[in-house]
């Protein structure tokens, strides 16, 4: 049986900072799990930047500001003792980072440059031009490769093996030869990424990003915090989700229905499309559900009209957003306009991390770090400069974390994990040889269309019981779900289906959690219940898996430095 | 309806062939999704990688028609224009191992490039307490580079690995090598540089495939030119493609012209090309193509040529 | 109708290729156009001064194209893909970037010249499709190479990189076979019809150059062309003086002649092969032209 001290699954930047500090001056034996091949992970995909109050480019900023700012803009609902940890460390980690070859730009002087970002009060972004998480990932995987950190790459964690509450190890498939292998080990941090893909074809987010980490803890009686926080990006393109930068708002786009009319009058007379993130967000979404919009169903859209900003200033401020829409919706921005949808942007729940010094978890032995879990440092809502931190920063913590508890702890028994691994080789036989059922591409597609239209960017009671209902039936649906490939090797359409179960199972928790928040928190925005509800609602929303059922409980938010006021920019 | 004949080469660990299969065309869509549609419409068996379909992850690079592309910002009508045709045939990249379909495997390229010490060997002015200063100039030199995604198009195209697999360094490898050496952060550029070197450096033929088609516009051909350049600044001298490229810059000086028939001493040196030039030479000579008693004459305006050396010199100081 | 170019030969028209000079000017002479060598041209470096001097390569290319500037013609037109390249390269980086330009021109100062960038880098294949037409070209042609079938190989530098050479799409161009076809010749499909010669590193890669020159000959050869035609002296060089060498490296027959552009359009317009010096060829491209066509 394979058998490692400390297995990390996800090669994203939390799970290879977590792997370099879980490695580094130990004999530890670790090993990092991933379903992609390292440099392929998400967080290259973050492009702004990642905020730390080095107050390079303002002297007055500093880690107390970033701890503030990141509070207010959680709306209240982040733990306090571990933002103020966060944004206490950050500075030493941008340094870090440099030290590891990581590209920053660099401000006249030769520091690390810092740009303003939304909802901060300094410009304390770092970044790398637009390619910011994409450097710090392939530095990460150079670092990893100088270490000589043991990679199992295109290995996909199928679930953990916990016993007396504790962990003894994961069943995880070698996707090539389509071997299910049992590996024992004294700790596991899991860092595979948020769930955006709960709402399929309407995320930023890549394909693979369906929570198969948080999944798996949330099976094995880890709690799920906070799911029903989810961060909606207004201008996603039309047919893939893609992200079109808010520049396009920034320099004067216009939003335009399916009358020609500029609707955002209705809804910010005055500001128009430059209003707030989510306020657009609704007003696109409401205007599509009004039957203004173009289209129908999920392919609905309105459009984005730079036209009359002429060629040359789109030439020249927004070049990479035309060459978007050219490649992407095969549309030229000066000629016409192009389709967009806002787009699911990021989980701010997850995994239920209980001690944010180690990330570790509820059960001894598991840590979890980055999109996948909730600290909670991001509360109800994200800053923008915040997520590549926090999957550095963390990431390296449950690491070091993940060497602690492995040098506590001993390998334990093997028979749960054997067994485990059994299931599955019959599950997996179970779903080659099926060859009829339901398609489970269709389950994933009404499964996406329900949560957009329903547990969506607005949310309301009815709305929601209904989509919770929908979720069930498609739960049942997937018990007689067909994959379509016989095959043992690399048989990918296997790998969809157990994702496409775990997204079902998060999307369950999104919902719930949602129906049960009366009030509007951050990105939790509810047509019936228009406020923040502090006196009801300053709570995590914890939800346990038991079996089928799901089981909602509440923990208190710890307060150190700020009292929750209203968040007005 | 208009309808699309994609052949799609398929392998299953095993057994390669081709399979076809007749899709509607549909105007406006990438190349990422006529496979997507492919998959979930009509063959869930078909397998290729992807993930962030916006060209930063470097999943999904496929040869369409003899040529690697990214499929995730390859717009469809364009491939289709440039083929003239309605009948696209898929393929795994070349110069990688297949595994399945169109699923290439990475980690011996990876292997590969641990030669070139692909990761900072930090200069002692940095720490890890206080990271580096670094110019904005200097940071510059940097950002094309940082560029790449290891989605190994220029790989795939490059017609040196074609024939050379075990001994040539990929682009993206050179590019990683190049990445550091130009790092003012970087305390040992030599480490870098002297594997690139010793992997045969001066075999690239110039063909400006991989600069052509790297969906991240990096300025490959340029990289390998400053990487040659390095190598002989740090005194590699005595090496076939130095003294060849010495020959150019000496003939152009001296005369204004190449001289061809003293090319291939000047390259291999005198005893090299008696061993292994002389068939060529005959036949050349029989053809009247080299004639052993001209001596090219110096150009008219040649103190003119020698001002540009001497001036470049100067920019170059 | 006369077309008047600036002309830039290139090192290989002097000595290996002298074919190519004189097929060149033979079918200019017939088209009517005219060629006006420039006076002092140097060599383009070839791909290989930038690897020890960017600066220079760029200088060098510079006082080219500023003697074509000082003949007052709006064109420079080359016959090899690598010089096209070289001229190009220089052209574009100095035209982009103004700071280089002023510093090249400090130099050429020196030399007494001034590079304004009122030239433009042309090849001999596009000039026909661009500037002088196929319809006019038809119309010139008097022996028609029916059914002669050509495998037109490129060469890389012709079309590569695509943001410098920009005549058309490198992933398809279709010069070469709108020519050939336009002179009455069939063009055969082959797989290495965009392939690499190899020529630039024949030195430090012999033994894989050589391969890639067996391929090169056995596609077309596959294919059923009779020849291969290329717009490049430094393909032609490599794939017809090395055949020899590179026929040791394979056990079938690779035999395939190479001829230049030029050449093909000479035997279209009723120029003799002798004229046009094909009998200077390593690999006798005579008897395969002979067997297809009635030759002046």
């Amino acid at each position: 049986m394979l058998k490692f001290d400390v297995v990390v699954v996800g090669a994203g930047g939390a799970g290879m900072m977590a792997a370099l500090s879980a490695s580094e001056k130990n004999n530890l034996k670790v090993a990092v799990l991933s379903k992609i091949f390292p440099t392929r992970s998400h967080t290259g995909a973050a492009q702004g930047g990642i905020n730390a109050a080095m107050g390079y480019r303002d002297s007055t900023d500093s880690p107390e500001k970033h701890f503030r700012d990141t509070v207010k803009g959680s709306d209240f609902l982040a733990d306090q003792d571990a933002v103020e940890f966060f944004t206490s460390g950050m500075p030493d980690m941008i340094s870090e980072l440099d030290y590891y070859g990581v590209p920053f730009s660099r401000d006249e002087k030769g520091q690390v440059a810092q740009r303003p970002f939304g909802g901060a009060s300094s410009p304390r972004t770092c970044y790398s031009a637009d390619k910011t998480g994409h450097v710090i990932l392939h530095a990460l995987y150079e670092q990893c490769l100088k270490n000589h950190v043991q990679f199992l790459n295109e290995w996909f964690l199928l679930s953990l093996v916990v016993e007396d509450g504790k962990f003894e190890g994961l069943v995880a498939m070698d996707i090539r030869d389509g071997k299910i292998h049992p590996i024992q080990a004294k700790s596991v941090v899991i860092a595979s990424g948020g769930f955006g893909r709960i709402y399929w074809s309407r995320t930023t987010n890549a394909i693979n990003m369906t929570g198969d980490g948080t999944a798996a803890c949330f099976e094995a009686g880890i709690p799920l915090k906070d799911p029903e926080f989810i961060q909606f990006h207004p201008t996603g393109l039309a047919q893939t989700g893609v992200l079109l930068s808010e520049a396009c708002r920034g320099e004067g786009g216009y939003l335009i229905n399916k009358d020609g009319e500029r609707f955002m009058a209705r809804y910010a007379p005055e500001k128009m499309e430059l209003g707030p993130r989510d306020l657009v967000s609704r007003s696109i979404e409401t205007e599509i559900k009004e039957g203004r919009g173009f289209g129908e169903g999920m392919t609905s859209y309105v459009l984005m009209d730079l036209r009359h900003l002429g060629e040359k200033k789109i030439m020249e401020r927004l070049p990479q957003v035309r060459e978007l829409a050219l490649e992407f919706e095969g549309v030229d921005l000066i000629k016409e306009p192009v389709p967009i949808r806002p787009s699911c942007h990021y989980t701010m729940g997850g995994i239920h991390v209980s001690d944010y010094k180690t990330c570790s978890t509820p059960i001894e032995g598991i840590h979890a770090a980055g999109e996948c879990c909730s600290v909670s440092i991001h509360g109800a809502n994200r800053l923008g400069g915040n997520s590549v931190a926090d999957v550095v920063f963390f990431g390296k913590y449950a690491g070091l974390g993940a060497k602690e508890s492995a040098m506590r702890r001993s390998f334990g028994r093997t028979e749960k994990l054997e067994q485990e691994a059994n299931a599955w080789k019959t599950k997996f036989k179970t779903i080659r040889e099926k060859t009829t059922g339901v398609s489970m591409f269709s389950i994933r597609n009404r499964l996406a269309e329900t949560m957009w239209n329903y547990v969506g960017i607005f949310r309301t009671e009815s709305e929601m019981a209904q989509a919770l209902a929908t979720v069930d039936e498609l739960i049942e649906e997937y018990k007689d779900a067909y994959a379509g490939d016989a095959s043992v090797k690399y048989n990918m359409a296997f790998i969809n289906y157990v994702e496409i179960g775990n997204i079902l199972k998060l999307a369950r928790a999104v919902a719930m959690g949602a129906l049960n928040r009366r009030e509007s928190r951050g990105s939790h925005s509810r047509g019936d219940y228009p406020t923040r509800n502090d006196e009801q609602f300053l709570k995590h929303t914890l939800i346990y898996k038991d079996g089928e059922n799901y089981r909602l409980e509440y923990a208190p938010v710890t307060i150190t430095n700020y009292q929750p006021e209203e968040r007005k920019y | 309806m208009e309808m699309m004949t994609v052949k799609i080469k398929r392998f299953d660990g095993r057994n390669s062939y081709y399979q076809k299969y007749e899709v509607p065309y549909e105007k406006g869509k990438t190349i990422l999704w006529l496979l997507t549609t492919i998959r979930e419409e009509q063959d869930p068996t078909l397998n290729f990688t992807s993930a962030c379909r916006h060209a930063i992850c470097g999943s999904c690079a496929v040869q369409i028609n003899g040529n690697a592309f990214l499929a995730c910002n390859t717009p469809l009508d364009d491939v289709l224009d440039t083929y003239k045709t309605m009948n696209l045939t898929f393929e795994p990249l070349k110069n990688f191992e297949v595994i399945k379909d169109l699923v290439i495997v990475w980690e011996p390229k990876m292997e590969k490039m641990t030669k070139v010490k692909p990761w900072i060997i930090p200069g002692e002015e940095g720490s890890k307490e206080i990271g580096f200063l670094q110019s904005e100039e200097d940071f510059q030199q940097i950002a094309a580079p940082t560029d790449c995604i290891l989605c190994g198009v220029c790989a795939s195209e490059c017609n040196q690995l074609a024939v050379n697999q075990d001994g040539y360094l990929e682009p993206f490898i050179l590019n990683k090598a190049y990445r550091y050496i130009v790092d003012t952060r970087d305390g040992a550029p030599e480490q870098h540089l002297k594997p690139v070197l010793e992997n045969d450096l001066w075999k690239c033929l110039h063909c400006m495939q991989c600069v052509s088609q790297c969906p991240k516009t990096i300025p490959l051909t340029d990289q390998i030119a400053f990487l040659r350049s390095a190598t002989m600044a740090m005194g590699e001298l005595d090496n076939q493609g130095a003294k060849h490229a010495y020959a150019f810059h000496d003939d152009v000086k001296n005369k204004g012209r190449l001289n061809e028939t003293m090319l291939p001493i000047k390259t291999d040196g005198l005893v090299q090309t008696a061993l292994t030039k002389i068939p060529f030479a005959l036949r050349m000579v029989k053809k009247g193509k080299i004639n052993p008693l001209h001596m090219p004459k110096q150009i008219s305006g040649i103190q003119e040529v020698r001002k540009l050396y001497e001036y470049a010199e100067e920019v170059k100081s | 109708m006369t077309l008047t170019y600036a002309f830039f030969p290139g090192c290989t028209l002097e000595s290996a290729a002298e074919e190519l000079m004189i097929s060149t000017k033979k079918v200019a002479e017939a088209l009517g156009i005219e060629l006006i060598e420039l006076n002092g041209w140097t060599c383009c470096g070839a791909s290989h001064i930038q690897d020890i001097d960017n600066f220079l390569s760029t200088s060098i290319n510079a006082r080219n194209i500023a003697l074509a500037e000082s003949l007052g013609v709006s064109k420079l037109l080359t016959v090899c893909n690598t010089c096209t390249l070289m001229l190009r390269t220089a052209k574009l980086k100095m035209d982009k970037n103004e700071r280089l330009k002023e510093q090249v021109n400090v130099g050429l100062d020196r030399a007494g010249l001034q590079y304004k960038g009122t030239v433009e880098v042309t090849h001999l294949l596009w000039a026909l499709l661009e500037d002088y037409g196929l319809e006019n070209l038809k119309k010139k042609v008097t022996v028609p190479l029916k059914g002669l079938k050509v495998a037109n190989f490129y060469g890389c530098h012709i079309v590569m990189p695509p943001d410098v050479m920009g005549f058309e799409n490198h992933r398809n161009p279709q010069s070469m076979e709108m020519v050939a076809e336009a002179l009455g010749a069939e063009c055969v499909e082959f797989d290495q019809r965009l392939a690499c010669c190899g020529f630039h590193a024949v030195f430090p890669a012999q033994k894989e150059v050589m391969t890639m020159t067996g391929i090169n000959c056995l596609s077309p050869k596959e294919a059923g062309a009779d020849c291969i035609v290329t717009p490049c002296p430094l393909c032609q060089m490599q794939l017809d003086a090395y055949q020899p060498d590179a026929q040791k490296r394979f056990d079938q027959d690779i035999t395939m002649p190479i001829i230049h552009l030029p050449q093909l359009i000479g035997l279209a317009l009723g120029i003799s092969p002798e004229e046009l010096a094909i009998n200077r060829h390593v690999v006798d491209a005579i008897p395969a032209l002979q067997r297809k066509l009635q030759l002046a």
